[in-house]
Order: structure tokens, then C-alpha cells, then sequence
């Protein structure tokens, strides 16, 4: 471990939100690398003590870096909280504070987040990957999915009513899952307006990183885009809880207002007509009777944004459903953690795999790409719930 | 406070990580910091962490740390509330967190050998499948270890019904602080010779580190259902519980709540607590299912003859989770409150429950505090917490005089100092309150025959000076010195 190299910082903590913490323990079983370590210092109360103790002092030291870049910032900790100690805030300003001071993010994670900036960018450098994935020669830890040498692109209909935010990395690797969702979403008799390269990035994984200002350049940047005051369906469970939080990420009113259009695509497909067929059937139907889905919660679908229940309420109609018995324990994903501390993460989706084992069924529904390709990785038949209703429509499933 | 110096700590570095590596012994200041406390308001700085994978690497670290002389604590989830894990004299905290592994099941015989670090509900869940649980089920259940439940002998809602603890606990395998291991009780119906299990059950670390128990499961009952009554009148609501147990029954948990509860409660559980009653009863029956219809309409009617305002029976098992999940989530949630909460543990008479929650709302009155009731109603079990702000100049020491008011009224009714949550260090010092000078001198002698260096978990439980093992201390000795008094 490394030592001394202490450092002067302010973490601009609330000293009301510092001493929010009494200490119950409560949050320990619910945050997944408390789970793989049994360590305080890998829990959320040992890292909240870590930043009572540097906001006192005053100085923080490469522990300190180390125990607050090991978090994957689930948030599970927060939902488990009976005192209500706004976990996920602190720990994205402790990370931009730790940026400011201390230069936390090395130079090639940074890179990372400024392609996700730059749509075009981003597919040239995917269209890369792609190719040097087809040589074999990324590191199978990096547990990267297959990624297209094509994007798949996804008409958009001036008319539309409703937005649909298709996002960066999604965008880009994970055409045909976008496609999928926006099939369901038509399904219900409505036009969507695709928001595509003018809306590069939500900015989540910067917030998490500690990149504020970045952050907040997207959000402006994406405000801008999406205009008008329709809904916004978002299929990303991750992108989703970033783009409900500008009102608290730009703290203006304009800012809350467009959260407040921000829907989980989910939570929109509730209570609307979704057609159990649509489109030519197949003469033979499948094989099976209807299958049985183990349903993943998204960390930010069940604890930030609480719309878990949506994703079975559309899933019901079309598939038995099996639940994991884990409490929602995240499943090691976590944005850019899986690409950051690979061997944790993995750890992490280790006791996932077990949960979806233990409840048994066919498929997995996971409502964020990060998580579904985190699980397929570990060789789970994950997909977007979306994915699965639009192949149960088309008579495939 | 034991002042130790570098080259002692260095030492001891050197001979616990060649022994167990590095890995498993933590030396950082950060990072000793966060073992320097539970859950309780005080703390101290352990010198060193270790976190052993197994039995021989706890009883490697016990050999080593005294050997050099040096006290220790062992900690499990650091849930306690009584301070029971705060190293003092410069103690080497041994972790035993990562030893959670359910080691064998015996499903007819109804038993399960675990290690002391897996999480109490984790328990329950890893068994469910043979329809079985671990009875006792402390508010912390989902987190606190089996090591802290054996050390705390702790109690639960269920405890009225199914006992505590200790009637759980069939062995416990221990490491003695001289680094030997034995075997205290049996798995065997019963064991003969002296109860050294029960004796171990509750000591709070004193007497050793546990590394395997053997736990009694119970069987799932067929049938629960859970009622809340609520109450215009606090009074109404300890007459019911009264009443339900005059009428001969026994419910499988027996909770009250108060007004100032209840608004906590619901303002995170979302569980539609009545946040306008001035008493709240969570009753829970379990059994065979006539006789708990049977048992739910006899409680339904203890209620009404003392003026209850709605009974209400949980629909289904999510409304029965949401309710309990607010139940046992409550001392977290007092920090909604302030910043800060003191507690206490009395157990009084429920002939004097009443009369005793009448005196602990004068009390708090008396020094302007807020208190929040939340109890085991059905054993008298009480938990008035103090909600306070630190950072308030003297507002700690006037918490301090109300608590031991609220001890001293408890204790006036004929009640008892800790019903679960343990001595510890926070409740050392009212010991005197409740046992002659005598009688602490022969619980220390007890003590004694497991460790007579006073290295194990020093200074908690019984009142007297520190590291007095260094200068030879004698409990007999001490006993007419009446210093603890």
C-alpha cells in the first residue's frame, strides 16, 4: 500500500452531511466491495469516517485516494441507509475535490472520457477496437462485448412526441439493443425523435470520475438538444439517473425542469398498450413455453432512480419472472469500474452469477449496457429487458 | 492509556505478518482509525488490525499479541452500541469479518456449524432452503456478525417467543488468550460437566476469541401474521401489552414504538406507519394456522377493550417486510433527528413499564432533550434514545446525567442494566449501580481462570483501573478498595 505523500485539500463536504453518519453499519452487506473484502475501508461507513477525518484535517494522503477510487459508486449503501446520508453526492464531490488537489484520474483514463465526448470520434476509435478485437489481441479481462464494425443507425422522426436518448458508448457498440427499445417503444403507437450525435453524452461516468466541469458541459450540451417539453425515455438505467440529476448537477430551475421530463423508458412503457405480437410470426413458434426471466436490478434503475418495478411490470405479459435474492447487490459493472479495477469487478459478478443461479431461468433482463455486458462476460444470457419484449413480439422468444 | 513505544510496535508488526502476512495485518493510521469504534460514540485507536482467514490464524494472532504482552479486541461487523469493541490500553483489534463461511448443515438434527464472521441473516438466508432460520434476530440482523451475537448473548423481536441467544448456541470453539484452543459445550443433547458455553454466551470478549459455533436452527413456521395497533395514548398501549400477555399469550414479537419513533421510522421505511398515534404495537404470531387466526382476534380484542384505533393486519408478506423493515432499521434512523444518539438497554417488570416510560419522558423533559422510545415491549426490554448535536457545548455531558437518570429509574423499578446490547465500556461504569463490590469481585475472578492477564478485550464489563495485570492485580484484593463504586 502506498504511504506518505500527504497533500493539502478541501473536500467541500457539507459538515451537515459529515456527521449524517452514526456509525449503524447498516450499509456494510449492501455494498458490493464490502462483499468481496469484509474490509471497513472498502465499505461506505469506513469511507465516509475517511472523509470526516481528511475534511478535518485538511489533508488527504494516497490511502485515502486509493480507498475512494476502489468505490463503484452503486449507491447501494444509500437505499439501505435509515439515516439518509447522501452517500452518492459526497463521494462525487470528494472525487472532483481529489481532481482539483490531487490530479486524481491518470492521463489515459481522461482520454477515455473525452472520446466518449466526441461521437464521431468514438466510432472511429470503436471501428479500431473492433478490428483489433477481431485479431484477439484485447486482454479477455477487459471483458469488452463484441463490438460492431457498422453503427447501426436509428431513423429519427421529426414529428415525434417523445425523445429517445440514445447515449455514447451505447450508441456506438450496442446498436442493435437501441433498436430493439425503440421498436418497443413504437410498438405503442407513438413517433420518436432520436437524439443521437447532437446529444453525445450524459456525463455520467464523468460525474462519477470526478470530471464536474466536463459534466456539466454535456448537460448543458444535451438540455440544449433535446428541446421542447416531451418526455425523455431513456433504455440506460445509468444514463438515465445522470440525466435526472442536472437539477442538482447545474442547480437551476431550467435544469430541474428538463429532469423532471426524464423517464426511464421503463417507467413510460407503464400503462401503455404494448402489443403482444407485431410483425410477420414465424410459421413454427419457438420451441418453449414461455420462458423464464431472472430480472437484474441496475444499481441506478432500483437505488437512484427507484424504477426497478417498471421493468416488471412490462416484462410480466410476455415471460414468467424469477427474482434474485440478493437485495440488489450491484453486480461489479459499475460504469467504467469494470474497465478500472477489472479483477474487483469480476470478483463482484461472482456473487451475481451465484444469485442468478440460485434463481434459476433461461434468460437474464438487465436494463443498463454497462451491467449486460458485464454479466455476458461472465457468461450469463443477459439482455435488455426491451430486447427480450421485442423478440417475444416478433414470436422469436 | 498504555503508551507503547515504536520499537514494541515494530515488533509485534514483524512477528504478526511474518506469521500471517502482509495482507492481514494492518498498520496505516487511516485505516487503523476505522477500527477504532462501533457503532456506540466512543473510540480509541487500536495499534494494530488483523484480519485472520481462519481458526489457526486467530489463534497465531492471540498467541503472538500476548505474548508481547499486548491486550486485544475482537470485532466482528462493529455493530455494537455499548463500545464493547473499542481497543483500548492500545489493544491489536482481530477482525474477524472475513471468516463468514456456513461450514456444515445438519438438517435433521436441526444444527449448523458456522465461523463467527458470517453475517446473522446471511445465516438464515444460506439455511432457507431446508426451511430452516436462526431464531434470534437482533434490529442489526442483516448485518451484525454470529461472533458479536455469541459475545453480546444478543436478543430480537422473536426473542420473546423463541429465547435468546444463548439457547441457540449448542459449541463454540474458543481461542483462550494464551493462543490454545477448546471446545465449550457440545452438540450432543447435553453435554456433561459445567456449563462453560453458557458462560462464554454474553462475556463480551473477555474471556477469548470464538472461531466456530454451533448454532441450533429453527424450524419456518407455517403460518405469521403480523398486526399494528395504534394508540391516542401511550399508556393504552402498555396496558395492551399487559393485557395480551395476562390473556396467556405468547406472540412471537411484541413491539412498541412512540409517537417521535413512528415519524422516523416512516419517513424512511414508507411502510404507512400512522405518524399521528401517539403509540404504535408491531405484534407478530406465528404457528400452526387456526391457532394463530385464534391468537390474532384474542389480540384484536386485548386491544379494543384499551381503546385502540385501528388494528391492522399485514396483507402480505411485502407489507409485513415494509413494517419490519422500519421496525429495525429505527436507531439508524434517529439520525434524521440529530446528529448524534445515546441509548440505553434497561429491562423493568411490565408491571412497571408504565410508571417507567412516564419517568424517562420526565427525565428528557427535565434537560430539554428529545427522546425516542422504540422497545420490546412483550420483555420489558426498553430503548430511550437520546437524540442529540455534539458539536453543542455541553450537550454530551447533560445526554450523560439524563441516561443515568433513565438507568437509575429503571433500576429503582426493580429492572436491569442491559437486556441485549452488552456492557461493553459504556454501561461499565453503572455496574456499581446494580452489584455490591463483592459481587464484581467474584465476577472478575471468573474472569480470571480464562485470562488472567487481563489481555482480552481489557477494561470492558467490570468497572477498575487499566493494564492492572502488569502489576500483578488480584481481583480479591481489590474488592474492599471499593474503588469501582
Amino acid at each position: 500500500m502506498s504511504r506518505g505523500g500527504s497533500f493539502p485539500i478541501d473536500l467541500g463536504l457539507d459538515p451537515e452531511d459529515l456527521v449524517s453518519c452514526v456509525h449503524c453499519g447498516l450499509c456494510l452487506p449492501h455494498c458490493p466491495t464490502y462483499r468481496i473484502t469484509q474490509e471497513e475501508i472498502a465499505s461506505p461507513r469506513g469511507r465516509l469516517m475517511l472523509m470526516a477525518e481528511v475534511a478535518e484535517s485538511g489533508r488527504a494522503d494516497p490511502v485515502f485516494i486509493d480507498a475512494i477510487d476502489a468505490c463503484v459508486g452503486c449507491r447501494g449503501c444509500e437505499a439501505a441507509c435509515p439515516s439518509g446520508v447522501p452517500y452518492g453526492h459526497m463521494l462525487e464531490t470528494t472525487r472532483a475535490a481529489l481532481v482539483e488537489s490531487a490530479g486524481y484520474q491518470p492521463w489515459w483514463r481522461r482520454i477515455g472520457y473525452r472520446i466518449l465526448e466526441h461521437p464521431r470520434l468514438l466510432r472511429a476509435s470503436s471501428r479500431i477496437l473492433a478490428l483489433v478485437q477481431r485479431t484477439r489481441l484485447v486482454p479477455s479481462r477487459f471483458a469488452l462485448p463484441p463490438i460492431p464494425l457498422r453503427r447501426t443507425r436509428l431513423e429519427s422522426s421529426p414529428r415525434g412526441t417523445v425523445w429517445f436518448f440514445t447515449g455514447c458508448v451505447m450508441d456506438a457498440w450496442m446498436g442493435e439493443t437501441l433498436a430493439a427499445a425503440k421498436r418497443v417503444v413504437e410498438s405503442t403507437g407513438v413517433e420518436v425523435r432520436v437524439s443521437g450525435d447532437a446529444a453525445p453524452c450524459c456525463g455520467a461516468l464523468h460525474v462519477h470520475a470526478g470530471l464536474e466541469a466536463e459534466a456539466r458541459d454535456l448537460a448543458r450540451e444535451v438540455m440544449a438538444a433535446l428541446d421542447g417539453d416531451g418526455p425523455v425515455l431513456v433504455p440506460s438505467a445509468g444514463c438515465g439517473a445522470q440525466l435526472k440529476e442536472y437539477g442538482h448537477l447545474l442547480g437551476t430551475s431550467e435544469a430541474r425542469a428538463f429532469s423532471a421530463r426524464v423517464l426511464d423508458v421503463h417507467e413510460w412503457l407503464v400503462g401503455r398498450d404494448i402489443p403482444l405480437r407485431v410483425g410477420p410470426q414465424p410459421a413454427e413458434p419457438p420451441p418453449r413455453g414461455r420462458p423464464v426471466v431472472a430480472v437484474q436490478d441496475p444499481c441506478h434503475l432500483r437505488h437512484v432512480q427507484h424504477a426497478h418495478q417498471a421493468v416488471r411490470t412490462v416484462l410480466e405479459p410476455f415471460f414468467e419472472l424469477a427474482e434474485l435474492d440478493d437485495a440488489g447487490l450491484c453486480c461489479g459493472a459499475g460504469g467504467a469500474y469494470s474497465a478500472a479495477h477489472p479483477s474487483e469487478a469480476a470478483e463482484i459478478r461472482e456473487l451475481k452469477l451465484a444469485a442468478i443461479d440460485r434463481a434459476g431461468g433461461d434468460l437474464v433482463a438487465s436494463a443498463n449496457p454497462g451491467c449486460m455486458i458485464h454479466l455476458r462476460a461472465g457468461g450469463a444470457p443477459a439482455l435488455h429487458p426491451l430486447e427480450l419484449v421485442d423478440r417475444a413480439q416478433r414470436g422469436l422468444l | 492509556m498504555a503508551e507503547w513505544t515504536d520499537a514494541e510496535n515494530r515488533a509485534l508488526t514483524d512477528d504478526l505478518t511474518n506469521a500471517l502476512g502482509a495482507r492481514q495485518v494492518r498498520t496505516d493510521g487511516l485505516e487503523r482509525a476505522l477500527y477504532g469504534r462501533d457503532s456506540s460514540t466512543m473510540e480509541a485507536e487500536p495499534s494494530l488490525v488483523v484480519l485472520p482467514r481462519d481458526a489457526s490464524e486467530v489463534a497465531a494472532a492471540v498467541r503472538i499479541t500476548t505474548g508481547h504482552g499486548r491486550p486485544f479486541v475482537a470485532r466482528g461487523s462493529g455493530t455494537g452500541l455499548a463500545g464493547g469493541a473499542v481497543p483500548l490500553d492500545g489493544a491489536v483489534v482481530i477482525a474477524t469479518s472475513r471468516m463468514n463461511r456456513l461450514l456444515e448443515v445438519d438438517v435433521t438434527g436441526r444444527l449448523a456449524w458456522v465461523e463467527p464472521g458470517i453475517l446473522n441473516l446471511d445465516l438464515s438466508h444460506q439455511v432457507a432452503a431446508h426451511g430452516l432460520h436462526f431464531a434470534p434476530d437482533p434490529s442489526s440482523q442483516q448485518v451484525c456478525s454470529l461472533g458479536g451475537n455469541v459475545a453480546n448473548n444478543s436478543g430480537g423481536p422473536h426473542c420473546l417467543a423463541y429465547g435468546v441467544t444463548s439457547a441457540h448456541i449448542l459449541a463454540v470453539e474458543v481461542v483462550l488468550p494464551d493462543g490454545s484452543t477448546v471446545m465449550l459445550g457440545g452438540v450432543t443433547a447435553e453435554p456433561s460437566g459445567y456449563d462453560l458455553r453458557g458462560l462464554f454466551v454474553g462475556s463480551e470478549g473477555t474471556l477469548g476469541i470464538a472461531t466456530r459455533v454451533a448454532v441450533r436452527l429453527t424450524p419456518n413456521p407455517p403460518t405469521v401474521r403480523t398486526l399494528l395497533l395504534d394508540f391516542d395514548d401511550t399508556d393504552d398501549g402498555a396496558a395492551t401489552v399487559s393485557g395480551i400477555i395476562a390473556a396467556g399469550l405468547v406472540p412471537a414479537a411484541l413491539e412498541m414504538m412512540d409517537r417521535r419513533a413512528v415519524e422516523v421510522v416512516e419517513a424512511f421505511a414508507h411502510a404507512g406507519y400512522p405518524t399521528d398515534a401517539e403509540a404504535v404495537l408491531l405484534v407478530e404470531v406465528d404457528g400452526l394456522g387456526p391457532g394463530v387466526q385464534e391468537a390474532v382476534d384474542r389480540i384484536a380484542e386485548v386491544a379494543r377493550t384499551n381503546s385502540v384505533r385501528t388494528v391492522r393486519v399485514a396483507a402480505d408478506e411485502a407489507e409485513r417486510q415494509a413494517l419490519w423493515r422500519g421496525r429495525k432499521n429505527a436507531f439508524g434512523a434517529v439520525a434524521r433527528l440529530e446528529p448524534d444518539y445515546y441509548l440505553h438497554d434497561t429491562v423493568v417488570p411490565r408491571a412497571a413499564l408504565t410508571r417507567v416510560l412516564r419517568r424517562v419522558y420526565e427525565i428528557a423533559d427535565n434537560h430539554g432533550l428529545k427522546v425516542i422510545n422504540v422497545f420490546h415491549a412483550g420483555d420489558g426490554n426498553l430503548h430511550p434514545i437520546l437524540s442529540y448535536d455534539s458539536r453543542i457545548s455541553g450537550m454530551t455531558e447533560k445526554v450523560h446525567r439524563a441516561g443515568r437518570e433513565i438507568v437509575e429509574a429503571s433500576l429503582d423499578a426493580g429492572g436491569v442494566l442491559s437486556g441485549e446490547h452488552g456492557i461493553g465500556l459504556e454501561k461499565r461504569d453503572y455496574m456499581g449501580l446494580m452489584f455490591s463490590a463483592d459481587d464484581l469481585a467474584e465476577q472478575d475472578r471468573v474472569r480470571s481462570v480464562f485470562d488472567p492477564r487481563r489481555l482480552s478485550n481489557p477494561d470492558k464489563i467490570i468497572p477498575g483501573g487499566s493494564r492492572c495485570a502488569d502489576a500483578g492485580w488480584s481481583a480479591g484484593t481489590r474488592a474492599g478498595e471499593g474503588a469501582w463504586v
